[in-house]
This record gives structure tokens, C-alpha cells and sequence, in this order.
């Protein structure tokens, strides 16, 4: 495989609603990131734009982004997916030796446009899930959290503990969406049931997010900046749609990715050459669900890992330092900005929530109900 | 430069399209099911399991599910949740009273039903619980036909 | 840098109006066979797949969910690509850089599009619906000068400027997209996957059609079709195992321009017939084709024309002949099977139009004469360079594929 391919620069903005409209955004972005490298965009050799139709309420959602993205008589393509998977064809484009640099352009307006639940709903298969009118992704949720807490025997407070880390951090993480104040397990538990044992505080908060990250081969890398981020690795991988048939108290499909990209990044043992993670967990039960099946904790011993601080930002396997998706969270933009804050991390450019050890970064990111789909990303200094 | 103040306008766009979206064989089969008060499901030639609803692919075997198989109506509830929300063209609202969805196991069948629960309150719902299949007074081969399950 | 071959092609059975008898997963699935079928490979020899189509004409989001196991990508990569109407061939460009990164070596595309079950006016309008209905509801007046959409309805309002623009730079008449119409109609009746087949197709009787809003009559207009197209990829070492006719990828190119006719404030900033991201992308193609004489090398060519006059004018545009020459190449029926420059033996969108697929079908039929399996439709000279045209959107994407029927020197 040729070449090392990095994260060269980024910009994202994440707010329950940052009162823009979707042009306005992604070229203040895009112009914006472009004015911190002294680039402009003829230096952009394809763009990858990531947005959802149904979420932007218009079909083929980015016919009027390419322009205000700087894609302009350009090489512009569209990934539909949670964005890490965009950034994987970007990824792809360089690694073929066509193109030098490739800018990922995503954005999904969840908190102020539309409701982030109907990218679930219109997924559900229309001659059966959304005719009989149960599913949707709420309940879909509180059904794996149950299968989740039940196989394991964990308590209903490990969610509190999940939730409380996360908004916690995320209140000290000023890039974040959802910051409250004196958030405690007690303030977790005094919040709305949902659909039990999901609580409002145990899932991701409506939020507006746009985020371009831009892609550099090796040799163009070092013109552009001095802190290149390496990906190392990239997986992928997809369970069955059919809800009756699947292991909803594991991810199947988040252990082929990781292994896939643990695979090409050489990492045996994840738990061990693994710094961090910063995984796209939109419900409190998802963050230990994933952190097992993507062998980041040992099966069996979440609960104690949470318990004893060791996902916390002072243990040995910090999971989401930035406060995570229950900080704030939308589809496509999602997973990138997982990956934004795992680079700034490892930059350390992280702020108030820059942990000590950042060298190499799990970054995932999920697509469907209950994380049907999993996309997992290795990035290294 | 002058700052410029910006001012948006906001308007709420109402997007209603219909769509008529084909059920194909497996569902056909599910629905003609229903009018008789029966639930039908496939089976893999290959592996041997039977899911409901039926459907005409086993992806994990790469075989063809050909032919239909009736199934119980009776079960061992295996999961549940209790709602105290529901969504409404994506919006989220109170429910009047929380209400019970669960995952029945169906005899002999390898895939989860996903179905209202009712006859019993919410707080007596257990894992393990055997339930079976209530129909609605008039069936006409709709999905509303098979109502909910309760204890048996 | 790896090569990358077609090795298989599946079409569902049938493209037609309505597929009645299957839901969307079951459609799919039996392009998925068909693909199997011609390749001989099975699932288990996919390493990844790509999927594309234009989910508002369904109404489903993310349909590659729905159907994981109709196309047998249990536990494997599976990417989706939405573009418009160049889906099925930005679709075909994931899977192709999904092999030259060195990443997978078979990879299966799949596209697919059931309009039967959806409106097609609403897929095709809901590109500009929200804009459209925000400037209503703000007192914009989008009926009057500059309100272009809202002639003829949909694309087919935009596409009558593209149409009277490109006859007036060509000096091409009416006459001559009646006589393309035709012309691929009559080829449509020899493809057992096209949708509007006419083998007595004449210029006169395309000509006796309502007339939309001129110069575009319901005789130049593409169909909505039922279908599904899949296409399996694979690197060289691979290919050479599971082929003996293979359909090599030269070079791959896209390319966006602003959504012309979405203006509806100022009208047109762009001439629809311009096209600049078509030949751009075509240049750009051939450059990593190596080609420098695309009308000496390029021995057949799809176009993308949802609208007869498109076959005419993307011909010029990708450099296959000069502008105002494609219309004289007509009259002299070079453009038919038979002829120097054959194009659209398929019959093109203009006689099946499964969004999804559209594109990726003028891939995988470039790919079938190349190999010599196009049966009926195989045209009468040697091909051994062909180019695949998409168009999509606004009128402002474009894609192109060059393929050849040997590798290329790395």
C-alpha cells in the first residue's frame, strides 16, 4: 500500500443551533480553514462532501455546498454515511497516487433544521418496521441497552456513570454542543425517562455541527503543517438489518472494523497500544457496548473500568475525553467530529480536556439503528 | 469594512410526499397471514432457522428462503422497554401512559418479534414471561391486524 | 498505482415501469445474482462493496441498510454514494479507488432505482423544493423573468434552454434529436435490458409526439424505469484469475459546476449548454488514460441522455467530434451499430432510465462491447477504447470512464 496519508487541518462548529444557514456554513469553514493553512482551493484536489438528503430535506443535498465549499469546476463527490467514512475515500483518492490532498466537507443542522430521529425512521424498511409503527431509534436504543446491562449483569447506574463522565467533560470542553452545569449521576438520574432505562442525559442532544477536515499525501503533508496526524488504519464493517436477529448486547460488525484497521495500522492488542478512543456512543449504555466489542476494555469488565476511573481522562484507557456524542452529535458530521477532537488531542491542541498521554487514537464512527454499521479509524502522531 | 447584521428568515417547510412502496412475496405472505389469524415465516435451507417476518434471502448462507412456513402465535418474551415517549414525524412527545414494547421468541422460530405488550402493567412485565399473539376483533390482512401479546 | 478491471456484469431480468412483484431489496438481489452468475464468483470472493442510488425517489434512507443481505455484504465494507444522476458512475469510481489504494481487491458495485414506487416529479424537484418554497412563502415572485424552474415543470423545463442553446452553437435542427431518438430506440430493440424499445423507430414518428416546450417533445424524453445494474471490480492479479475477457479501467474523472438552473432569483448565470465540468473531466480523463486523440482512440461511446438532444451535444462536448459535427455524423449514420462511431448501442437513458443505474449502465455496456458479450447490440467494428458519459443534478455534474480492453502501462 503507498504511502502515509494524514489529517493536515480541520474546522468544525457544533452548537444546539448555530443559527446559519447550511451555504453560510460550510464556506465559513471551508474559507476559514484554507486562511489558517495560506492555502486556497486550487491546492484541493477532490472533495468529499457528507450530507444526508432526508436530514437537509432536499435530494442531493450538496448541489449547493460545492460552490461556497470552494469545489467549483473541482472533483467533488458525496458519501451518504456517517463521515468517517468519507474521510476513508479521501483516504482511498491519495492512496492511489491520483490526488494529493482531499477536503472532507459535512454538516447536518439536527438541533435547528430537522430532527436528527428521522434518519433512523427513513431507514426502517417501509413495507414492514414503519407500517406496524413500534421501532424507532429511542426504542431501539433502551432494547439494546436492556439486552446490554441484562448479558452482562451490570447495573442501571453504569449508564449514569457513562453519562455523567461524558457531559461532564463536555461542559469543560469549549468546542462542545451540550455543556450543563454541576452535572452529576443525581442530575443523570433526575432526567425523563425516554424509553426505559434510557434517560434524556443517557442520549445525544439535538445539535447543529458542520466540519471540514482536510487530507494531505505524505509528501504535500509537510508543506501544509507540522503536526501531521497519521492514519494508520481503517475498517469497516455491517450487521444485519433484522432487528429479531441480532446480538443487540454486542457489536459484531464494531469488532470486524476494529480488527480491520488494527490490522493495517499493526496493533495486536488494542487495549494495550491504544491511548485513547473517541467513539461515536449516542446512548450512555453505547460507549462501554462498543469499548468492549472493540477490545478497548475486556469483556465483562466495564462497569469496573467506569467505576475505577479507567475510561476517565486520568485512567489508562480514556474513552472520549472531549465529552463524546452526548456532548453533541448529528449524522454524517458525527463521527467526524470524533475524529477532530481525537487529532486535536493528539496535537495537543485539545484545551481544558488535553489528556497527557495522546500518541494513538481510536476514532469510530456508526450508521443505522443501534449501530448496524461501524466505521473505526486508527490515527497516529 | 462595515460590519454587516445579519438577519435570517426562518421558514418552516412542509415536505409531505407519498410513496407506494412494493412488499414483494415475504410480506405478501405475512399480511395474507394475518386475515387467517396466522403467522407466517421463512426457512433457510442451509442453516435451518426460521424468521419471521418471512423474506426470500438468507444473506449469511447465500441461499434462497423458498416457501413459507406457519409459525406459533405463543413465546417466551425476551426483552422489553417501556415508553414514556413516541415519535411523531421525528418529534418527540409524551406518551398518555407508558406503555410496553418487547421482543417475543416465538416457538420455534430463531428471530425476535418485535410487539406491543399489554394485559398486564408495566411494572409486572418480566424477562422470561410466556405471552401469545391477540388479534384484532375484524382482520383484513393489514398489519394493525395482529394487536399485541399478552401473558398466557 | 494498480489496475482495475470489470470482471462481471448482472442486470435485474427486467427494466420496466413497474416491478410490481418484488420489494427493493429483492430487485436488487437478482442483479446481485446475475452478477454472480456472469462472473462466477460468489460472496464470499467480494471484499467490499459500494452502493448507489437516489434514495427520495423511494423514500428510503440509507437503503443499503435495509438490504444487507440481499446483497450478501453481511460483515463486509459497504460504501454509499449519492450524486444525483451520475450515482451509478461515482458509484463505479468508489469502487475502482477502493481497489487502486491497494485497500481490496474485488469489489462489487451496486445501484439500483424503483421510480414505480415513488413520484419521480418529487425526486426530481425536491432538489430545489425548500429554496423553492422559502422564496415563496418571502414574497418572491419565482413565475415571473427569472423564474426558469417553473417552466415545463421539473428538469424538463431547464433542459429546453440547454436544448435551444446547443441547436443554435451546432446549427443543429429538431429534426436531427427526432432522428437520435430514433436511432436509439431502434437499438433499444435489440437490448433484452432496455425499457422503451421500438425497432420501426423513425425521425417522423418521434416527431409526432406533443411537443413539451420546444425544441423538447415527449418522444425525446427519458423513461422511469424499474432496475437494477451491479458491476463487479477486481485488481489486476485477481482479474486475470476470474475473467478471460476483462474490460480494463484507464481513467476515471468528475466534476461540479454551480447548479445552473437553481438561480431562480437572477435566471441563468451559466449557458446549460456549456457544460465547463464535462470538459473538464473529460480532459482530465484522458490525461490519465494517456489519451491524446480521443476521436482517433476511443472507439465507442454512452452518453447519459435523460434528453435526446444530449447524445448530440455531450458527443462534442467530450471531444469525440467538433461542435456542429455530431448532427452531420448522424445524417451520415456513422453513429448507428454499424457505423465509425458507434454510440448508445444500448439505447441510452433516453429508452431506460433507472436513476440509480443510468450512469453505471453506460459503464457496464461500454464494458460489454469491449469484451464482446453486448449479443444483439454488439456493434460492427472492433472496440477497443470506449468512453461511459454521466450527467447529474442541476445539469452541473459530470462524469466521465475511459476503459480499454487491455491494462494499461503503470
Amino acid at each position: 500500500m503507498a504511502g502515509k496519508v494524514a489529517v493536515v487541518g480541520l474546522k468544525f462548529a457544533c452548537a444546539p443551533d448555530l443559527k446559519t444557514t447550511r451555504e453560510r456554513l460550510v464556506f465559513e469553514l471551508t474559507r476559514g480553514l484554507f486562511d489558517e493553512l495560506g492555502i486556497d482551493r486550487h491546492e484541493v484536489d477532490t472533495f468529499i462532501m457528507c450530507s444526508n438528503d432526508f436530514i437537509d430535506g432536499r435530494t442531493i443535498s450538496t448541489v449547493f455546498l460545492d460552490a461556497p465549499s470552494g469545489a467549483y469546476l473541482k472533483d467533488e463527490t458525496k458519501v451518504e454515511m456517517d463521515g468517517l467514512n468519507a474521510l476513508i475515500y479521501g483516504w482511498m483518492r491519495i492512496l492511489s497516487g491520483q490526488y494529493d490532498t482531499a477536503l472532507v466537507v459535512s454538516l447536518g443542522l439536527t438541533g435547528s433544521q430537522a430532527s436528527p430521529y428521522l434518519n433512523i425512521q427513513y431507514s426502517l424498511s417501509p413495507t414492514y418496521e414503519r407500517q406496524v409503527g413500534l421501532l424507532n431509534e429511542l426504542a431501539g436504543a433502551a432494547l439494546q441497552a436492556r439486552s446490554y446491562l441484562s448479558r452482562s449483569g451490570y447495573s442501571e447506574e453504569l449508564l449514569d456513570l457513562v453519562a455523567a463522565k461524558d457531559l461532564q467533560l463536555a461542559a469543560k470542553n469549549p468546542r462542545q454542543g451540550r455543556r450543563l452545569e454541576a452535572v452529576d449521576v443525581d442530575k443523570v438520574r433526575s432526567s425523563d425517562y425516554y424509553y426505559e432505562p434510557l434517560r434524556e442525559l443517557h442520549c445525544y442532544p439535538r445539535t447543529d455541527v458542520g466540519c471540514v477536515v482536510l487530507l494531505a499525501s505524505e509528501k504535500k503533508a509537510a508543506e501544509l503543517t507540522e503536526k501531521p496526524v497519521w492514519i494508520l488504519g481503517a475498517g469497516n464493517s455491517i450487521e444485519t438489518y433484522f432487528y429479531g436477529e441480532r446480538d443487540l448486547s454486542r457489536s459484531p460488525s464494531a469488532a470486524e472494523a476494529t480488527r480491520r484497521a488494527c490490522s493495517l495500522a499493526g496493533i495486536s492488542d488494542p487495549s494495550k497500544e491504544i491511548d485513547f478512543a473517541e467513539v461515536s456512543a449516542l446512548f450512555a449504555h453505547q460507549e462501554p457496548l462498543l469499548a468492549e466489542s472493540m477490545s478497548l476494555i475486556p469483556e465483562g469488565e466495564a462497569e469496573k473500568a467506569y467505576r475505577d476511573g479507567i475510561t476517565g481522562p486520568g485512567g489508562s484507557m480514556p474513552i472520549n475525553p472531549s465529552g463524546g456524542s452526548l456532548g453533541g452529535h448529528t449524522v454524517c458530521a458525527g463521527g467526524l467530529l470524533r475524529l477532530c477532537e481525537a487529532v486535536l488531542q493528539i496535537r495537543g491542541e485539545a484545551g481544558p480536556v488535553q489528556l497527557e498521554k495522546a500518541g494513538t487514537a481510536l476514532v469510530h464512527g456508526q450508521d443505522g439503528l443501534c449501530a448496524q454499521q461501524n466505521a473505526v479509524l486508527i490515527l497516529g502522531a | 469594512m462595515e460590519e454587516v447584521k445579519l438577519e435570517f428568515f426562518n421558514p418552516t417547510v412542509p415536505l409531505d410526499f407519498q410513496y407506494n412502496n412494493r412488499v414483494g412475496p415475504g410480506i405478501q405472505k405475512l399480511l395474507d397471514g394475518f386475515a387467517e389469524r396466522k403467522i407466517y415465516g421463512s426457512k433457510c435451507p442451509s442453516c435451518g432457522k426460521v424468521v419471521v417476518p418471512p423474506r426470500t434471502i438468507c444473506g449469511a448462507c447465500n441461499a434462497k428462503m423458498e416457501g413459507f412456513v406457519e409459525v406459533a402465535q405463543e413465546g417466551t418474551l425476551r426483552n422489553f422497554t417501556v415508553g414514556h415517549v413516541y415519535l411523531e414525524k421525528g418529534q418527540l412527545k409524551k406518551a398518555e401512559s407508558p406503555y410496553v414494547l418487547g421482543l417475543v421468541e416465538l416457538d420455534g422460530v430463531d428471530s425476535l418479534f418485535l410487539a406491543r405488550i399489554s394485559g398486564v402493567e408495566p411494572s409486572g412485565v418480566k424477562e422470561g414471561m410466556r405471552v401469545k399473539a391477540v388479534w384484532k376483533d375484524q382482520v383484513q390482512g393489514d398489519y394493525a391486524d395482529l394487536d399485541h401479546f399478552r401473558p398466557a | 498505482m494498480r489496475n482495475v478491471g470489470i470482471v462481471g456484469v448482472g442486470y435485474c431480468p427486467q427494466f420496466v415501469s413497474k416491478r410490481k412483484d418484488v420489494s427493493i431489496p429483492e430487485m436488487i438481489s437478482e442483479a446481485v445474482d446475475a452478477a454472480f452468475a456472469d462472473s462466477g464468483l460468489g460472496p464470499q470472493d467480494i471484499d467490499a462493496i459500494v452502493f448507489g442510488n437516489m434514495h427520495t425517489f423511494e423514500g428510503v434512507n440509507l437503503p443499503h441498510l435495509w438490504s444487507v443481505e440481499h446483497i450478501r455484504a453481511l460483515g463486509k465494507p459497504v460504501m454509499r454514494i449519492a450524486t444525483g444522476g451520475t450515482t451509478g458512475m461515482t458509484a463505479f469510481h468508489a469502487g475502482y479507488y477502493h481497489i487502486a489504494s491497494g485497500l481490496h481487491d474485488v469489489v462489487m458495485v451496486v445501484t439500483f432505482e424503483k421510480h414505480s414506487e415513488g413520484d419521480a416529479q418529487v425526486g426530481l424537484l425536491g432538489i430545489i423544493t425548500p429554496e423553492a418554497v422559502a422564496m415563496m412563502m418571502a414574497g418572491i415572485d419565482l413565475t415571473g423573468e427569472g423564474g426558469m424552474g417553473a417552466q415545463g415543470g421539473g428538469s424538463a423545463g431547464a433542459i429546453t434552454y440547454q436544448a435551444v442553446s446547443w441547436m443554435h452553437k451546432s446549427g443543429a435542427t429538431i429534426d436531427h434529436i427526432d432522428a437520435i431518438a430514433a436511432m436509439e430506440r431502434r437499438n433499444a430493440a435489440k437490448n433484452p435490458y432496455a425499457h422503451l424499445k421500438d425497432p420501426e423507430a423513425t425521425a417522423e414518428k418521434i416527431a409526432k409526439t406533443p411537443m413539451i416546450s420546444y425544441p423538447v417533445r415527449y418522444g425525446h424524453v427519458c423513461p422511469t424505469t424499474d432496475g437494477a445494474t451491479v458491476c463487479i471490480l477486481a485488481s489486476e492479479e485477481k482479474a486475470a484469475k476470474i475473467a478471460d475477457k476483462v474490460a480494463w479501467v484507464w481513467g476515471v474523472a468528475s466534476c461540479a459546476s454551480d447548479p445552473t438552473t437553481g438561480n431562480l432569483i437572477e435566471g441563468l448565470i451559466t449557458d446549460p449548454a456549456e457544460q465547463m465540468q464535462c470538459v473538464i473531466a473529460a480532459r482530465e480523463a484522458y490525461k490519465r488514460a494517456g489519451i491524446e486523440d480521443p476521436k482517433r482512440e476511443i472507439d465507442y461511446v454512452e452518453i447519459y441522455n435523460g434528453f435526446a438532444h444530449q447524445t448530440l451535444m455531450y458527443l462534442e462536448l467530450v471531444g469525440m467530434c467538433e461542435v456542429g459535427e455530431a448532427h452531420k455524423l448522424l445524417e451520415q449514420g456513422e453513429l448507428e451499430i454499424t457505423g465509425r462511431l458507434p454510440v448508445n448501442a444500448s439505447g441510452g437513458v433516453v429508452s431506460t432510465n433507472a436513476i440509480g443505474t443510468s450512469a453505471l449502465n453506460r459503464v457496464t455496456e461500454c464494458a460489454l462491447q469491449i469484451m464482446g458479450k453486448a449479443g444483439e447490440r454488439q456493434v460492427e467494428k472492433e472496440v477497443h477504447k470506449a468512453l461511459a458519459h454521466g450527467w447529474g443534478g442541476l445539469m452541473q455534474y459530470a462524469s466521465i470512464t475511459i476503459l480499454a480492453d487491455k491494462p494499461k502501462k503503470l
